[in-house]
């Protein structure tokens, strides 16, 4: 190690970009597995015999590994890196607590993902939904989560600039409200401190109602809050323009975080929840159009005057797609949440393709978007090693998702209207299994889908491994010191 | 060279996460819980082994460091 003999010009930060390195490279592999167990439980739904009889491949199992690997693991590692980094950045200082506690949340956060997935396939889960770890995983996890809230919070409070960029609000709305809503929801009281298994100290709707307050606001303020900061800081970055609207960032922010923790019970419509409560969460489901729409805005418009950029720049091009897949599906959101509405789509594959195309579409485009960018100034190289590479994982992508959203649209509202249609008798007109058939080759299409969208994954981690390994993007001049300029 | 606090914090965490790991693998009433417990005790093991490392490898950076300061050739 030769950090040591390193002499730092003045106004430069030795920050700590390793622990960033680490998350990324986990990010990229944690998003690999998650399309691919995604594209595996596919193809059992298509053809139930890809379970090939085995327990631990059965679609249950299988299916929170999916979620669980997609959401927490690529995407919280994503949010966990792109944080770690902007918040150095922004606040032109290192991060607070040392190197130790920094890989103390890494390895901390992927020991969690590890245990969680063993669970998973050995057969247990809390059957809440995002929220399957056994009781002592989720002990583990809020560990993790408060050592990483003191990094943040820490770092913001050792500043060396006078204000706290909007990308943090978002970071910091996302680490708070997680904390909260993971503690909320998983109060268990286990069988034995020795055994995996408890029961949840609510019963009945309530736990229903605490579980989807908890659901939707990990869709919120995981995949949302935490997303939106990625894009206030990387798009500008790409873009190489200003925020278009700090007083919208600002407003859209305060308005995002008021409306969305009360939109939870629009899970729960027809069901013995109150239905005052129904109302009330689809009032604000459909108030947080505003603010959604807002920071589509605010990404889009920040690209004025350098949309040119997105014919060279296939990190930026993931980017704004991203904000309109995120438009998109921030519309869909709320008519979905309409009770009428609900009535056809809910409990159909109307729902699947309205999360992929938040997931696909928002989140895996805009992380896509964030390490493109990342890799080649982590890694101190001239650019990545293929820009037709990063294009063809692009269209790739883009196509995959179009194959997956509209084949879960249509699977979705004929079910839909399937299991509600009536016969002159008024006995219902369709069995369920004759549903379960009408719907297979949309399940097809949505395999294709799926695999396309693993190809293009593919073609980045190669894109990624030569942009870090080739001789051809080595910068032609050595940096001065090998540390990033203070506010960059 | 002195050991950095976080170092010596998180050290003594994982330290104490080792050994509730080893205490919940013993007395595991189920595969999962005995597994977790294994597990937790084996990460806490290579973590500290890590921080051991770690410490001892910028100790001789910095005397290297010294050196090149100084002029010698070691």
């Amino acid at each position: 190690m030769a950090e040591a003999a390193i002499v730092y010009p003045a106004g430069a930060v030795d920050y700590n970009e390793a622990v960033v390195k680490k998350f990324v490279i986990a990010s990229i592999f944690w998003a690999v597995v998650a399309f691919l167990v995604g594209v595996y439980i596919a193809t059992e739904l298509a053809w139930p015999q890809f379970n090939l009889g085995l327990s631990f491949l059965n679609f249950g199992r299988l299916r929170p590994v999916h979620t669980s690997a997609g959401i927490f693991a690529f995407g919280g590692s994503a949010l966990l890196g792109t944080s770690f980094y902007v918040v150095q950045r922004t606040c032109r200082t290192r991060l607070f607590g040392g190197e130790a506690l920094a890989n103390f949340v890494f390895w901390g956060y992927q020991f969690f993902i590890v245990m969680a997935a063993l669970s998973y396939v050995m057969g247990y889960s809390k059957s809440q939904e995002y929220a399957e770890p056994a009781w002592h995983i989720d002990i583990w996890l809020t560990i993790v989560w408060v050592v990483y809230a003191v990094i943040f919070i820490g770092t913001l409070m050792k500043r060396q600039e006078p204000h706290i960029y909007v990308a943090n609000w978002f970071y910091l709305a996302f680490i708070l409200t997680i904390a909260v809503l993971h503690i909320g929801n998983n109060i268990v009281l286990p069988i034995s401190v020795f055994s995996a298994q408890g029961y949840s100290v609510a019963a009945g709707v309530q736990n229903a109602m605490i579980q989807w307050w908890y659901g939707h606001n990990a869709v919120g303020f995981f995949l949302t809050a935490g997303f939106l900061g990625m894009m206030y800081y990387f798009i500008p970055k790409a873009a190489n323009r200003p925020v278009y609207s700090y007083r919208l960032s600002v407003v859209h922010f305060w308005s995002l975080i008021f409306l969305y923790i009360w939109a939870g019970p629009h899970h729960l419509h027809w069901t013995a929840l109150p239905d005052w409560t129904q109302t009330l969460g689809m009032a604000f489901s459909v108030m947080l159009w505003m603010p959604s729409w807002g920071g589509m805005i605010n990404g889009l418009m920040t690209l004025s005057g350098a949309w040119d950029k997105l014919r060279t720049d296939p990190g930026l091009r993931f980017s704004v797609t991203a904000v309109g897949f995120y438009g998109m599906s921030t519309f869909e959101g709320p008519v979905m949440s309409i009770r009428d509405v609900n009535a056809l789509a809910h409990y159909t594959d109307w729902v699947i393709g309205h999360v992929h195309s938040g997931t696909l579409g928002w989140v895996a485009f805009i992380s896509f978007g964030a390490l493109y960018y990342l890799v080649p100034v982590l890694w101190k190289r001239n650019g990545l090693y293929s820009t037709r590479l990063a294009s063809w994982h692009y269209w790739i992508a883009t196509l995959g998702i179009v194959f997956y959203i509209t084949s879960m649209w249509v699977a979705g509202i004929m079910q839909g209207l399937m299991w509600r249609a009536y016969d002159q008798f008024g006995f219902l007109q369709y069995s369920f299994a004759e549903s379960v058939v009408a719907v297979h080759p949309y399940y097809v299409i949505r395999l294709i889908g799926g695999l396309m969208f693993l190809t293009g994954a593919l073609i980045m981690v190669y894109n990624m491994i030569q942009t870090v390994r080739s001789s051809t993007t080595e910068l032609s001049v050595a940096p001065p010191f090998a540390v990033a300029v203070a506010g960059e | 060279m002195d050991i950095e606090p976080s170092d010596l914090i998180v050290g003594l965490l994982m330290s104490a996460f080792g050994l509730i790991g080893l205490v919940l693998a013993a007395g595991a009433w189920d595969n999962e819980m005995y597994l977790f417990g294994l597990s937790l005790f084996g990460f806490a093991c290579v973590f500290v082994l890590g921080l051991v490392r770690r410490h001892f490898d910028k100790r001789e950076a910095a005397r290297a460091a010294v050196r090149v300061r100084g002029g010698g050739h070691g």
